[in-house]
Parts: structure tokens; C-alpha cells; sequence
């Protein structure tokens, strides 16, 4: 699946500062043409990860092979496959949208040509084009993150690091980020997005690995993921009908008290089952007015994981 | 939203990334920064404003001199060097912590930039802020010298031998950047390496002065001036001078070898431009005795000047014979002393040159080993 000129295959990966060991034992495969998510609450090692990946920060011991390249013998030839979109939100407030873009360009060794024109090119994929001469201080938050992501695809690199891409952007930029990200995995490139807004990730991502305290603690693709028990709420007027209907079948449920009108969740194991149930609700005559899973697929992993959250 | 994927004119691995482009891209990074905004202007202003306040002020109070010209280029560049010491680290130490405090420096080192490449375009740009002010000081140097008394070649001289030192105080302050985690303690750090070389290397120079004593005969001359009247009361008239007499005595006295610690002192900045200004004034007729035991036309050196000489006279030990011109506040004739300014240029070349080292070695990436408390990103 991941061959060795494309992709990112990290072996058990440690990496300590001092005492605390931000990355104990991480396993980390993305393969090209896929976008990977890596999960994990904060202080799992998300980002110390992606600076490993990104040849900022070497690894103590465990392997890492970018695009095959080890980051820590040939970092100059990592960095020219890598674009690494930061998680802080560092800019030159002077500069222009344009000028960031060249510049981090001509640091590529791309010609004035061809940065100007790829600068440009970008700043219209991220709907940035009416700040192209404007002074970086002036973009609001999410501004800065899609100029951030234009940084970071400057030099069209085979391997994209996003580091929390999706934070601050309102939502229709939410929408466009996922469509460039899915536009770039269809074109061969290796994504990874660490996030933890996990609902967006659902329909990003391809795969996705959750770390906890340093520890890569599983690894699954979607498709897995939507195969696994998944907890699915129902609302129905009026709920007794429903209440009854599923005690018939023998189904335990829960009444959920904290949204605003009373729904009652159920636990169930594929799809399949909930297909079933849908229609076994419907033919009975409850009305159902809402029948929908608790939380995205990744969620539930997240969730089923049990990590202790900090 | 779609992003093309075009084919670009080369591909990524054929991309390379030239030290020149490279040094001119962060060189041209930090320029544009410095040049919109008002910070930099500010204290170029002020800068004006102080540098023109004191040549007037010295213009205006020492006017009656005949050597008005010389007098005050020499104060203006001994000015320009002191505001200089005190500007160039304020330009240069926050150079590269700063950037890693804004969380620019991470994108730029994911680049295919060098640490040494990163380095270079910080220090040049930090030179060149720092240059900007002495081209701002050049008319009141250049006025000076119209005054007459100083040749041209002096004036290129002290200019140049000012640019280099504003490079090397540069060069020590992106070194100390590059090395600590805050731009507060990098820029106290350079400021208090600055004063290390302009006072501490003063100070250690006294009082080891203490160390370098030892007895030694020395003649020493001086003018008398006999009374012709040897007898002397209210009736008498007014006692005549008559020719003074140059009389000499030999003591055993403590004298110090100042010679042997001269050394210390070339790492002073004021040291190294005032050695390195190849002092040709005009004294006409300098070491002549008048009638009165005074030399004539005696034209009291110049603040650098007199640094040189002082330095001079410090590098050729002690005076065992003291003349009589001497005597008179001429300098002693220590001319075919080795100059000292190349050892003070290579002391602070070292020093410039270990902190960019260790600076060098605090950009690498990836990193192996980071230091407590620090972000990459």
C-alpha cells in the first residue's frame, strides 16, 4: 500500500524533551493518494509527531521514512516532497499575501516566474485574491490559517502536513479546505490533518490514527470505522410509541436528557442493523422524525477508546 | 475551490536553492520588514537630531580653535561609535529569536534554507540597518573635514574602519539571538558584551597595571627657569625669565610595563578605529621650543587621535627617558610600534565568530537536543 517513493511509514517513533516524552511508541503509516487523519486529545503528541515528519525535530530512536527519505540523514530532500501548515499561527505583518507566498517560494528554490504565478494561483484556491497586496496583519484568524495553507502548498508538495487546519475557519472555508484536501489526495498527494474537531474528519479522511499520551493506540480506515458498533439516536412523536416499538424487539435504549427535546439512543452493530430498525420503526407506524448516529464514525473510536482526556 | 495541479516548469527534485538566493531572499525578508516600519525611522531621526546637536554644540564652543577641523571629526566619529555600539545590538540581537517568538522561524527553517544561509541574511540586514546611520552621520563628518586640518584618506578610513566595527557588534548580536530563547535577554546579553569590550577591556587593563610594576631608573627632564635676581624683595623689579634650562635627573622609580598588557586593550572598539586611522595632521613646527620653554603652535591631539597615541605610548612600555619636549604634553615619538587595530579586529572577529558557531549549531534541524522550555513552532 505504501510504497517506498510515496507515503509516510513511521516505526515505532519515541521522542522525549527533557523528562516528559511527548512521543512514546508511534506507528504511523499514510499512504499517497489518501487523506490521514491523526487524532488524539491535546498533549498526545499530534504535533510533535508532524514536526518529526516535517524534519524540524529528529526522533530518538524508531524510524521514519518521508516519500522514503529519512528526515534525520536527508532533510533538505524531505523538505523539498514536505509542505507543513504550523499549528501557531506564525506571519510577517508586514508582508503582503503575495510576498509571504514568493517568498516562502524563492526559499524553495522556485523561480520569480514560477512563484509569482503558483502565488497567485493559490491565493485563488483559498479565496484569498482581494488581500493580495493587502498587509498580512490586517486578515482576520481564519484568513491567516488559509494563507497559512497556501504557505504550505507553495512548492505543490507530494506530502501535505496540516496541523489542526481546520480551526478558526468559518464554516463555508470549512467546506472549501475539505474540497481542496480531497482534490489533492485524488491527485496522488499524501495528506495527514491532526485535528480534533472529529465530525469534519469523517468526511475528510480516508484513514485515521488516534494517539494517546504518545502511543498510537489504533489505526483504521473509515470503512472500518463505519462498520463497528455505533450508537444512533431517535426521536419519534410521540415517544412512547417508540419506546414501546423498541422494547418489543427486545432493544435497550436510553433517554438522553441533554439536548432539548428527549431522544433516546440506542447501541447498534452495523449499518445494516440500523437499515433494519428504520424500517422496522416505520412499518409499525411510530413516526420517526429524527433517526441519525450519536457522532461521526471517528468518534465513536475516539470514544470507544477510552483515553483519558486532559 | 480547486487547486490545478499544473505541471510545474521543473519538479521538486530538481530544485535547488543558490546561497546567494538564499542569503538575498532572508536578507530581503527582514529589509522589507524593517523598512515599513516606523521604528527603524524613528531612530534614525533621533539619531540625526542627537549627532547634529553635538557638532553645533561643539562647533559653537570650540570656534575660536585653529584646529576646529580636527577637533571635531574626531568627536564625531568617536560619537558615531559610541551611538553606533549602543544601536547596532538593538538591530541585531532579536534577529533570530525574534522570529522564533512571532513563530516565523519554524517556516522558515521547513524551507531549503541553511542555518548558515539564515545567518548570513540576518547579519546582513542587521549591518545595513546599522550602516544607515553612519551614512546619516557622513555630512557632519564630511562638514568637519572641510573645516581643513584632516586628510580626506583619514576620513574614508575612520568611515570604513566605523562600518567594520558596526558589523562585528552586528555579527555578535545575531550570534547571541540565534543562541537564547527571549530577544530581552539576547539584547542585554550583546549590550553587555559591548560593554565588555569598551570598558571591561579598559578596566582589566588598569588594574592590571598593578601587576606589571617594577623599579626601574628613569631620567626625566624639565624646564627650569632661573631667576636672574637671586636676591628678591618688594624694591626689586620684576623678575626676568630668563632662558629656560633643560635639566635632567635620573631616579629609581616604580614604572609599569605596560607593554606586556597592552593586548587587553585592542578589543576595544574606540581603540581599534582610532589605531587604525593613519594620523598625518598638520603640526608645523611641533617640538621646537619657543622663548618661553612652550612649544609652538602645539595642537592638542584629537579624541581618537589621542586614543592612538595613548595606545601608542601604553604598547611601547615605559618612558626610561623623559625629554624635555615630552615634558611639554608632545607625544613621545613611538611611531615604528606595530599597529595594534589587525589583533583587536581578530579578537572580536573570534568572538563574533564563536557565537554565530554556537548559534549555528542551535538552527540546525532536525533537532536533536532542545532546550528547556523552547517551542519549535
Amino acid at each position: 500500500m505504501t510504497n517506498e517513493f510515496g507515503g509516510i511509514v513511521v516505526h515505532a517513533a519515541a521522542r522525549s524533551f527533557g523528562s516528559v516524552q511527548a512521543v512514546r511508541h508511534i506507528d504511523f503509516e499514510a499512504p499517497p493518494g489518501e487523506v490521514t487523519a491523526l487524532i488524539g486529545p491535546n498533549g498526545s503528541g499530534k504535533t510533535t509527531l508532524l514536526l518529526i515528519l516535517a524534519s524540524l525535530l529528529a526522533v530518538d530512536s524508531g524510524s521514519v521514512r518521508v516519500g522514503g527519505i529519512d528526515p534525520v540523514a536527508d532533510p533538505q530532500g524531505v523538505r523539498r516532497l514536505v509542505g507543513w501548515m504550523p499549528d501557531s499561527l506564525g506571519r510577517w505583518d508586514s508582508l503582503s499575501a503575495l510576498e509571504v507566498l514568493t517568498t516562502t517560494g524563492a526559499l524553495y528554490g522556485m523561480s520569480p516566474e514560477e512563484r509569482t504565478a503558483r502565488a497567485h494561483e493559490l491565493l485563488e484556491t483559498v479565496s484569498l485574491t482581494e488581500y493580495t497586496r493587502q498587509p498580512a496583519r490586517v486578515l482576520s484568524r481564519g484568513q491567516q490559517q488559509r494563507l497559512s495553507l497556501a504557505r504550505a502548498l507553495i512548492h505543490d508538495p507530494q506530502v501535505l502536513l496540516l496541523d489542526e487546519p481546520a480551526s478558526g475557519l468559518d464554516p463555508g472555508s470549512r467546506v472549501d479546505l475539505r474540497t481542496l484536501l480531497r482534490t489533492l489526495a485524488a491527485a496522488g498527494k499524501t495528506v495527514v490533518v491532526s485535528s480534533h474537531v472529529l465530525s469534519e474528519l469523517d468526511e475528510i479522511a480516508d484513514r485515521a490514527v488516534f494517539v494517546s499520551r504518545g502511543e498510537s493506540v489504533r489505526s483504521q480506515t473509515l470503512d472500518e470505522a463505519g462498520h463497528q458498533v455505533r450508537r444512533y439516536n431517535i426521536q419519534a412523536e410521540p415517544m412512547d410509541a417508540l419506546a414501546a416499538e423498541l422494547s418489543g424487539h427486545g432493544m435497550r435504549f436510553e433517554e438522553r436528557g441533554d439536548s432539548r427535546r428527549v431522544e433516546y439512543q440506542v447501541m447498534l452493530d452495523s449499518t445494516q442493523q440500523a437499515a433494519w430498525l428504520l424500517r422496522t420503526l416505520v412499518l409499525a407506524d411510530v413516526a420517526v422524525t429524527a433517526f441519525a448516529p450519536a457522532g461521526g464514525a471517528l468518534e465513536e473510536t475516539y470514544m470507544s477508546l477510552d483515553t483519558d482526556r486532559r | 475551490m480547486s487547486v490545478k495541479m499544473q505541471q510545474p516548469p521543473q519538479t521538486a527534485d530538481e530544485r535547488t536553492l543558490s546561497t546567494r538566493s538564499a542569503v538575498g531572499t532572508v536578507f530581503g525578508l527582514e529589509m522589507r520588514q524593517r523598512l515599513r516600519g516606523r521604528a527603524w525611522y524613528i531612530m534614525l531621526a533621533v539619531w540625526f537630531v542627537v549627532i547634529g546637536a553635538v557638532f553645533l554644540l561643539a562647533l559653537a564652543t570650540m570656534g575660536s580653535y585653529m584646529d576646529i577641523g580636527a577637533m571635531l571629526f574626531d568627536l564625531v566619529v568617536g560619537f558615531v561609535l559610541f551611538f553606533g555600539l549602543l544601536v547596532a545590538p538593538g538591530l541585531s540581537a532579536n534577529a533570530v529569536n525574534g522570529d522564533r517568538a512571532a513563530g516565523t522561524l519554524a517556516v522558515l527553517q521547513v524551507t531549503l534554507l541553511t542555518p548558515g544561509q539564515l545567518l548570513a541574511g540576518k547579519w546582513l540586514a542587521s549591518w545595513v540597518g546599522s550602516l544607515a546611520f553612519l551614512v546619516l552621520s557622513a555630512p557632519f563628518i564630511f562638514w568637519a573635514l572641510a573645516l581643513g586640518g584632516v586628510p580626506a584618506s583619514e576620513a574614508f578610513i575612520s568611515l570604513g574602519m566605523l562600518a567594520l566595527e558596526l558589523g562585528l557588534v552586528c555579527a555578535i548580536g545575531v550570534g547571541v539571538s540565534a543562541i537564547a530563547n527571549r530577544p530581552l535577554f539576547s539584547i542585554v546579553a550583546t549590550y553587555m558584551l559591548v560593554a565588555l569590550l569598551s570598558l571591561g577591556t579598559l578596566i582589566t587593563f588598569g588594574l592590571s597595571t598593578a601587576l606589571v610594576m617594577e623599579e626601574a631608573e628613569v631620567t626625566s627632564s624639565y624646564y627650569s627657569y632661573p631667576m636672574q635676581n637671586e636676591e628678591f624683595n618688594d624694591q626689586s623689579p620684576e623678575p626676568q625669565p630668563g632662558d629656560p634650562e633643560c635639566i635632567t635627573e635620573t631616579f629609581v622609580q616604580p614604572v609599569a610595563h605596560t607593554e606586556r598588557i597592552t593586548w587587553m586593550l585592542a578589543a576595544n572598539p574606540f581603540v581599534v578605529v582610532a589605531d587604525a586611522v593613519p594620523y598625518s595632521r598638520s603640526t608645523p613646527d611641533a617640538g621646537q621650543s619657543g622663548d618661553f620653554g612652550y612649544v609652538e603652535n602645539y595642537r592638542p591631539p584629537g579624541v581618537m587621535e589621542g586614543i592612538s597615541q595613548q595606545v601608542r605610548d601604553f604598547q611601547a612600555g615605559p618612558d626610561y627617558n623623559v625629554t624635555c619636549a615630552e615634558s611639554q604634553g608632545l607625544a613621545r615619538d613611538v611611531d615604528d610600534k606595530f599597529p595594534i587595530w589587525p589583533l583587536g579586529l581578530l579578537l572580536q572577529s573570534l568572538l563574533a565568530g564563536g557565537l554565530l558557531g554556537l548559534g549555528y549549531r542551535r538552527l540546525r534541524t532536525p533537532v536533536r537536543r532542545l532546550a528547556q522550555g523552547t517551542r519549535i513552532a
